[in-house]
């Protein structure tokens, strides 16, 4: 559906994307994640023809048209949908989501009767109800309007979806049904979605999880097979840890099976080891006798967010070596 | 009681403390929440500038424009036609007499006077169709007053008689009438300065301008005044945001649609809007009772593309402005401008030369003149100036897809 093959963006001076490959087949969920700056928005720019010819290279593919050829676009932009962070740039506040919907399938010339018809059941499918489809669009919540942004990215049946931020700025609990509303369109259309996102929680429906940092692509592969990648499968022992400061988080790491610790909250740790169930209890006994005192402690399998926070304290740290080395 | 005192003075001071403290943190508050003020003011300092600079440059433009003074005026173009060498012939005694001697002096009174500027002089003995000539100069435009010597000019003065010369005016811009009378009687103090003679003048309305009997003149004028500037406003008005305020637009860019598509129906959709306000203006201004001595068409066809030049000229504004409030700025600045030098309130004839080339860029300018000449002179809409307003509203049009082409669009 979209296969990308070194590709390259520099902005002047300014290279921000390096050697990006991968390939998204149809169906797929694609999580892009990545810190601010990362790269996430100009690799999907590019795959949506809003970056210009000269300012990158590489074989891509989107819906097998490349957009490098400028009378690609056309096409490109009827295969697929956009679903922007901010519904400002995306509705019209002051028409209702039927007249949005007429406005957007005019563009696509595809006809009107059919489109409402497809629209209706998309607003059913995301429960906009329906006292709101010929209200101004203005009056509608900050969920609904979300909603009924998908709903419009939708209307020309796609086949690739891109969504810049679907979840942010939505409270927690909306945020699930967001993502529940995203994998039933996704299960019951069969579009290919892309989900720019710093919600390391929207892992949870993706089927491959990309992982970017200063325009480099990390990993790309299913969140559990990233995950299980970790030493031990990606086992963590979390601890309470009385007093917990940076001294003692050096004496801890100190223990020579401990491949990563992290401190995840004031007086929390969580360590990855190899070999986790013969090692946990050496690493206790091991506090213990440096009178180091536990609270509490449990066993867990890591979450995508802790998976990404230690592949990107990796990368930061392998970079750190690298120019310590440079500047011996 | 004494300790009661003190603890009551106590609790007073603290309390006046307090309310020190309170207020030196409220104008702490109040003066970083005005140095963030003067920060976005100066992040948008095209905005900013605008504002400040604009009224005191309309001042000195209005300073430019509205000098009265009689040697900055400029002459008031005329044609001289004497009948003066024609035979007179006196209904009393029947003699007949072809005295003439009086006429070239007035026509050298003319020619001294700074504010009549002698276009052409006709003798009316030996050229028949010197009236229907020089008529035909004051529709054109190119003169504004007819001074016409009678028969008897001599004869009368000879006798002792005040000579009566017939001043032709163009009455169908007020702004000139008062001029041309000062003209006129310039002419006629140089001559009694000349010849210790006493003339007299006796001032016409050209006939063909003139409203006829039924027709109200100060609606027609007033008419005439607004039609213009109303149309070209509101189509000016209506187009300002047509660009800056659709945030979707970025939107609209994901799907096959083109900028050049989105551009061109806004085009239509206005042209349309404008039609049917021309339309009803046309209506509204007939029924009401508009003297219009051209035809309905040609005032349809003026109105529309008077309209369509402010079109132009807002979508233009709206394409290369940032926010909205700088559209609306922009449009201010440009509408006062515009009506200031559009020659409606001030002859552009009397304004100094490189505010004159301004004012004939400007699209009222010829508006005014073509809308006056169509609905008081019966002229036709096509000419030079339907010709330019055309054209600075295709140059407008064009340079708008240009910006709006390269006008940068993120979702
Ligand atoms: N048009 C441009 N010209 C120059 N540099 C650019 C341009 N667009 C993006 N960049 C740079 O490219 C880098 C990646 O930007 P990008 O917007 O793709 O990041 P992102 O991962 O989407 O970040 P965020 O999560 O904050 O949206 C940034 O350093 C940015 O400054
Ligand atoms: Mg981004």
């Amino acid at each position: 559906m979209v296969n990308v093959e070194n590709l390259n963006v520099k902005f002047g001076e300014n290279h921000v994307i390096h050697d990006v490959n991968f390939i998204v087949n149809q169906g797929e969920i694609i999580g892009l994640f990545g810190i601010s700056g990362a790269g996430k928005t100009t690799i999907v720019r590019v795959l949506t023809c809003q970056i210009e010819k000269k300012h990158w290279t590489g074989n891509v593919k989107v819906t097998d048209l490349s957009p490098a050829k400028k009378t690609n676009h056309s096409l490109i932009l009827t295969n697929i949908g956009y679903v922007p962070q901010l519904e400002l740039l995306n509705l019209y506040f002051d028409l209702s989501p039927i007249d949005n919907v007429e406005v957007f399938t005019s563009t696509y010339g595809k006809n009107k009767k059919e489109a409402i018809k497809i629209a209706k059941s998309l607003f059913k499918i995301l429960d906009l109800p329906e006292d709101t489809w010929n209200k101004r669009v203005k009056h509608m919540s900050g969920g609904e309007k979300k909603r009924l942004s998908m709903a419009i990215g939708l209307i020309h049946r796609p086949s690739v979806l891109f969504l810049d931020e679907p979840t942010t700025g939505v409270d927690a609990s909306k945020r699930y049904d967001i993502l529940t509303y995203l994998k039933k369109l996704n299960q019951t259309l069969n579009t290919t979605m892309f989900i720019i996102t710093h919600d390391l929680e929207s892992a949870l429906i993706c089927d491959k999880a990309a992982i970017l940092r200063e325009g480099k692509l990390l990993e790309f592969d299913t969140p559990q097979k990233l995950i299980s990648s970790l030493p031990s499968k990606g086992l963590v022992a979390r601890f309470t840890v009385e007093h917990l400061n940076e001294k003692l988080i050096d004496y801890i790491k100190k223990f020579s099976a401990i491949k990563t610790l992290l401190r995840v909250g004031n007086e929390e740790i969580e360590v990855l080891m190899d070999d986790f169930e013969e090692n946990l209890p050496k690493l206790i006994q091991y506090m213990i006798d440096n009178n180091i005192k536990i609270n509490s402690m449990s066993k867990d399998f890591a979450s995508f967010r802790r998976y990404f926070q230690i592949r990107i304290q990796e990368e930061e740290e392998k970079e750190k070596k690298f120019k310590d080395s440079e500047g011996d | 009681m004494m300790r009661l005192k003190k603890k009551s003075l106590r609790l007073n001071f603290e309390k006046f403390s307090n309310e020190i403290t309170n207020l030196k943190m409220s104008i702490l508050r109040i003066v970083k929440q005005v140095k963030k003020e003067f920060r976005l003011l100066w992040a948008d300092k095209f905005n900013i500038m605008l504002a400040i600079v604009m009224p005191p440059l309309i001042i000195v433009m209005l300073g430019f424009t509205m000098t009265d003074d009689s040697n900055q005026m400029q002459s008031i173009p005329c044609i001289v036609v004497s009948y003066d060498s024609n035979t007179f012939i006196n209904e009393n005694d029947l003699v007949e007499s072809k005295l003439d001697h009086y006429a070239i002096p007035y026509l050298n009174a003319v020619n001294k006077s700074d504010l009549l500027d002698l276009v052409r002089f006709y003798n009316a003995t030996e050229e028949i169709y010197a009236m229907e000539q020089a008529r035909n100069a004051l529709i054109s435009g190119s003169i504004k007053v007819i001074l016409s010597i009678p028969v008897a000019f001599t004869e009368m003065l000879e006798w002792g008689l005040p000579g009566l010369i017939d001043c032709i005016l163009d009455a169908s811009n007020i702004l000139y009438i008062q001029q041309s009378l000062n003209a006129v009687y310039d002419s006629i103090k140089i001559f009694i300065n000349d010849t210790n003679l006493t003339p007299q003048f006796e001032v016409h309305g050209f006939e063909e301008f003139t409203i006829p009997e039924g027709y109200s003149s100060s609606f027609n004028s007033s008419i005439v005044m607004a039609l213009s500037f109303m149309v070209f406003g509101i189509a000016f008005v209506l187009s300002i945001l047509v660009i800056v305020q659709e945030k979707p637009i970025a939107r609209l860019l994901l799907t096959p649609l083109k900028r050049s598509e989105i551009l061109t129906s806004k085009y239509i959709a206005y042209m349309l809007v404008l039609l049917l306000q021309v339309t009803l203006l046309v209506i509204t201004s007939l029924s009401m009772g508009l003297y219009l001595a051209g035809s309905i068409l040609d005032l349809f066809i003026a109105l529309f593309i008077i309209g369509f030049s402010g079109l132009a000229l807002g979508v233009f504004i709206s394409s290369q402005s940032k926010t909205k409030t700088q559209a609306n700025q922009l449009f201010l600045a440009a509408y006062l401008v515009i009506i200031l030098l559009s020659g409606i309130f001030i002859p552009i004839e009397n304004m100094p030369s490189f505010l004159q080339f301004f004012a004939y860029v400007l699209p009222l300018s010829h508006g005014d003149p073509m809308i006056r000449g169509i609905i008081t002179k019966g002229q036709h809409v096509f000419g030079m100036h339907f010709f330019w307003l055309f054209i600075i509203s295709l140059i407008l049009i064009i340079i708008s897809f240009v910006i709006f082409r390269r006008r940068k669009y993120e979702v």
